[in-house]
């Protein structure tokens, strides 16, 4: 019952976060120069840029406006986007999968290279292996993700020609065929964007885990299971990395926002259909709604992410389920 | 179908099995004809909508080329007087009826891509259409001299004009893609810009609409019935990658078929090494240039302090050396234009009088008004005022930006002190459409025609609009009114000619460079032939040989 009670705080509490970043991405675009009918490129004729303004409400106070949007969007309605010509909804709908399958291979990557890194560093620790991977993870997390990511282009996109340069498929094949191939095929495009973004946080990721591992390390139940005779796999395996597992569901609440904020960049250099781009490009067009409505979808996937991280937290380590709960009783006394 | 994607032979093996095994149930293409052919387009921008009158961008326009005909269109030799130059399209043939009346004979073989035949209440319901303000086409000012459009039967057209004056043909049909009134005509006008339409559109050209995946690409279908005869590539399609310099490794890396201007020299040379391309270069269409702000940025009812005066504005355009700026930042990829235009004009002559880069005339000249460094620290002054100024440029342009630092350098050396002002499009855009600038570097693009497009950016026609500096000259305007109603080259050159010294004289703006065209195409495309103004215009008249097909050029459907 506390648990639920605890989830359903947390939910309002998510919620009240996520219009606290609609509120403060809406009057910051707003606030923002530039003009919504203004191109990118191109210098439009201001009595159409009027026009425009005028018919979609521009030209109204911004505290109407935010509110026919609160309106709205209660409604489900996320607006229309001036620069695209469409509903903000379908936008969203097309480009979050794309998105998706990028973080999410990029969190896979992230997760399974830094954690066997980790490890290995940890049970090597100051060690040349050690050393060596701990100056390797150290540069590559240092590395800018659009530099990394024009550096994986230029190799093996361009030079080596072993991937493909930007897109999420063949466009020659794939709106032909659906089928294995096609599902091929967006792996394969994946590759690069999925590194740059993995990579980076692999390292980060693996510095992460190797102090967790040795900050255990020095727990006297390891040394009790030592002594005990535990083989050493298992020591590492079941009471050391086990015990490690905090800052690593800590770290995958972290991870979110910075794979969403990671996949801006990467998403346009590598030219892949998601949100990030569909964000980035919006700003650039000053389309309100669109930025706005970004905003919340990416608000409320961290959001998402750090209520999983939080309840994950709670399932590996009983002592926080008991302070959650006590916490909630002192608040609900 | 690895090997759809050329060079793939170069692959880990993992990757050759992982994507062998995935690709069993893919189907093989075995197109072999004449007609085969794939072209893929590395293209920068993605458009709103592909309606016409609604479509402003570049990449709208290339793609509606393929899909909405006009009646005519101007020749590879882009002359805009008269009609001698001019192709039939939609129009097998046309005559005049007096002075201002022009008729249309439409190809009866014409039909829309749903089997409906192209008829004359079209034409007049694309006109109606393209002038109506509800749309807000940014071509109905082009328009405003044709009277009315009408049908006399189903196949003939009556273009009727305010006046005679040689561009006429052009106005009449250059401007106007014909819209199918009976899918169009249900649509509201204020909601073109948005209808379901423009992202799938019906034409009548020579390729079909077959899918738009948004924020990937636009494929079209070649039509096999087309009247004019079947193009001779099968599939294009646009593939949208919103970073230049990707776009041009996707080209390098065989991976798309052409990218139609490589921008910069670095991606030319790199172009150029490699094995399956050929480099095209062809005149360009746009001109860049500092514009002086000749109204005040904090009140534009008042003069600007620095640049309403004639002789300031020509002392720092002579501080100017165009060439070497040029050469800096181009080397041989542009031209420093004689005045507002692109090498597209046929006005283009580099025998105009311009002023002289003369930095010793330049300071004599702020010396005589009273600009010197009166206080040593290496900037002029007047009263007390350091001679300083502002320079507006977007940062999406690293040439643009390139330029600004080299202009600071050279302005500099002359004791002007120049702040640069980078700052994202959308913000540029602003500033410049309010006035709130000093100078702005800013670039232009013409239609073939000199009449519309230097007219509109620098006489009083465009106070509001395109001329966003200010400029206003008398003598100018009145030489212009007079190169535009001369009936031919031969009286229009001079005139012409006499106008762009008088602007030049003048010093608007310093005209930087004009950038040339440079393309890469695939080796195996053949009869590849650009036109200035739009690329795309003939592209249906390019083929791949059968000799010559590769994987993605044989994929069935």
């Amino acid at each position: 019952m506390t648990v639920v009670t605890w989830l359903l705080r947390r939910l309002v509490a998510s919620v009240a976060i996520i219009i606290a970043v609609v509120t403060f991405v809406f009057i910051l675009i707003h606030v923002a120069p530039g003009r919504p009918c203004a191109g990118q490129n191109e210098i439009i004729d201001p009595a159409i840029c009027e026009r425009v303004s005028h018919e979609l409400g521009l030209d109204r106070p911004v505290v109407e406006q935010y509110w026919r949007y609160l309106g709205a969007l209660a409604h489900g309605n996320l607006g229309y986007s001036f620069s695209l010509r469409r509903p903000v909804r379908d936008a969203i709908a097309e480009t979050i999968p794309f998105t998706l399958q990028l973080a999410g291979v990029a969190l896979v990557l992230d997760f399974v290279l830094g954690l066997t890194l980790g490890i290995y560093q940890a049970r090597r620790a100051n060690r040349l292996p050690d050393v060596i991977l701990g100056n390797i993870t150290l540069f590559v997390y240092s590395l800018p993700t659009f530099w990394l990511a024009l550096l994986l282009l230029l190799m093996f996109g361009e030079k080596l020609a072993w991937f493909p340069v930007g897109g999420p498929n063949n466009p020659v094949l794939c709106p032909l065929v659906d089928s294995a191939y096609c599902f091929g095929d967006r792996l394969w495009h994946l590759v690069l964007p999925a590194m740059t973004l993995g990579l980076v946080g692999a390292a980060g990721t693996a510095r992460f885990q190797r102090a967790a591992m040795l900050a255990v390390a020095s727990q006297d139940y390891i040394r009790t299971a030592r002594a005990k005779g535990v083989s050493e796999r298992r020591v590492v395996l079941r009471h050391q990395l086990r015990n490690a597992l905090l800052s690593f569901i800590t770290r995958f609440g972290l991870a979110l926002p910075f794979l969403l904020t990671g996949a801006v960049l990467i998403e346009t250099i590598f030219a892949w259909p998601g949100m990030g781009r569909l964000a980035f490009e919006a700003i650039l067009t000053r389309d309100y709604p669109l930025v706005t409505a970004s905003a919340l979808i990416a608000s409320a996937i961290v959001v998402a992410g750090n209520l999983v991280a939080d309840l994950l937290l709670g399932v590996a380590d009983p002592r926080l389920r008991v302070r959650a709960a006590r916490d909630l009783d002192i608040v609900t006394a | 179908m690895l090997s759809a994607m050329p060079r793939r032979a170069c692959l880990p093996p993992f990757v050759v099995i992982a994507v062998t095994i995935l690709a069993g149930c893919e189907r093989r293409g075995g197109c072999t004809g004449a007609n085969c052919g794939t072209l893929v387009n590395a293209a920068v921008a993605e458009p709103a909508t592909l309606l016409p009158p609604s479509s402003e961008d570049i990449v709208a326009n290339d793609i509606d080329e393929q899909l909405f005909l006009k009646l005519a269109d101007v020749g590879m030799s882009v002359n805009t007087l008269g009609d001698d130059d001019f192709q039939p399209l939609l129009a097998q043939k046309w005559e005049w009826d007096g002075p201002l009346t022009l008729v249309f004979h439409l190809d009866p073989r014409a039909r829309w891509h749903d089997g409906q035949p192209v008829t004359a209440a079209d034409v007049e319901f694309t006109f109606n259409a393209y002038t109506d303000s509800a749309v807000a086409s940014p071509f109905r000012p082009k328009l405003a001299r044709i009277t009315s459009v009408t049908q006399r039967d189903s196949l003939t057209a009556v273009f009727r004009f305010h006046e005679r004056y040689p561009e006429m043909f052009y106005d009449a049909v250059y401007h106007m893609r014909i819209l199918p009134a009976h899918l169009l005509r249900p649509v509201p006008r204020d909601q073109w810009k948005n209808a379901p339409f423009g992202r799938q559109p019906v034409g009548d050209g020579p390729y079909r609409f077959a899918r738009w995946q948004p924020a990937q690409a636009i494929e079209l279908v070649a039509d096999s019935t087309f009247f004019l005869g079947r193009p001779g590539i099968r599939r294009l399609i646009w593939r949208f990658t919103p970073n230049l310099q990707v776009a041009v490794q996707q080209v390098i890396a065989d991976q798309a078929d052409i990218r139609e201007q490589l921008v910069t020299p670095d991606n030319v040379e790199r172009a150029r090494a490699a094995k399956q391309l050929s480099v095209y270069s062809y005149r360009g269409n746009v001109y860049t240039f500092m514009s002086f702000n000749q109204r005040s940025p904090d009140d534009s009812t008042k003069p600007h302090p620095l640049f309403n005066d004639r002789e300031l504005r020509r002392a720092l355009s002579m501080a100017v050396d165009r060439a070497s700026l040029l050469k800096s930042a181009l080397g041989d990829l542009g031209k420093v234009p004689p005045g507002p235009m692109s090498e597209l004009l046929w006005i283009w002559d580099t025998d105009i009088r311009q002023l002289p880069y003369d930095t010793a005339q330049a300071a004599r000249r702020l010396n005589a008004l009273g600009w010197r460094d009166h206080d040593g620290d290496g900037v002029r002054d007047k009263d007390g005022q350091p001679l300083s100024f502002h320079m507006l440029v977007p940062t999406s342009s690293g040439l643009r930006r390139q330029y600004a630092r080299l202009l600071q350098e050279q302005f500099h050396a002359v004791g002007v002190r120049v702040e640069i002002d980078e700052l994202e499009p959308s913000v540029v855009n602003q500033r410049v459409l309010t006035g709130k600038f000093d100078t702005a570097l800013l670039s232009r693009s013409n239609d073939p025609s000199p009449s519309s497009g230097i007219a509109q950016t620098w006489t009083r026609a465009g106070f509001g609009g395109s001329n966003f500096g200010r400029y206003y000259s008398p003598d100018f305007e009145r030489i212009v009114d007079r190169a535009v109603t001369a009936t031919n080259r031969d009286q229009a050159r001079p005139l012409w000619r006499s106008a762009i010294e008088t602007l030049n004289a003048d010093a608007p703006a310093v005209f930087l460079y004009a950038l040339d065209n440079v393309a890469a195409v695939h080796k195996r495309v053949e009869n590849v032939q650009f036109r200035p103004d739009s690329w795309a215009a003939v592209l249906r008249t390019w083929r791949i040989p059968p000799d010559r097909l590769i994987d993605r050029d044989r994929v069935e459907r």
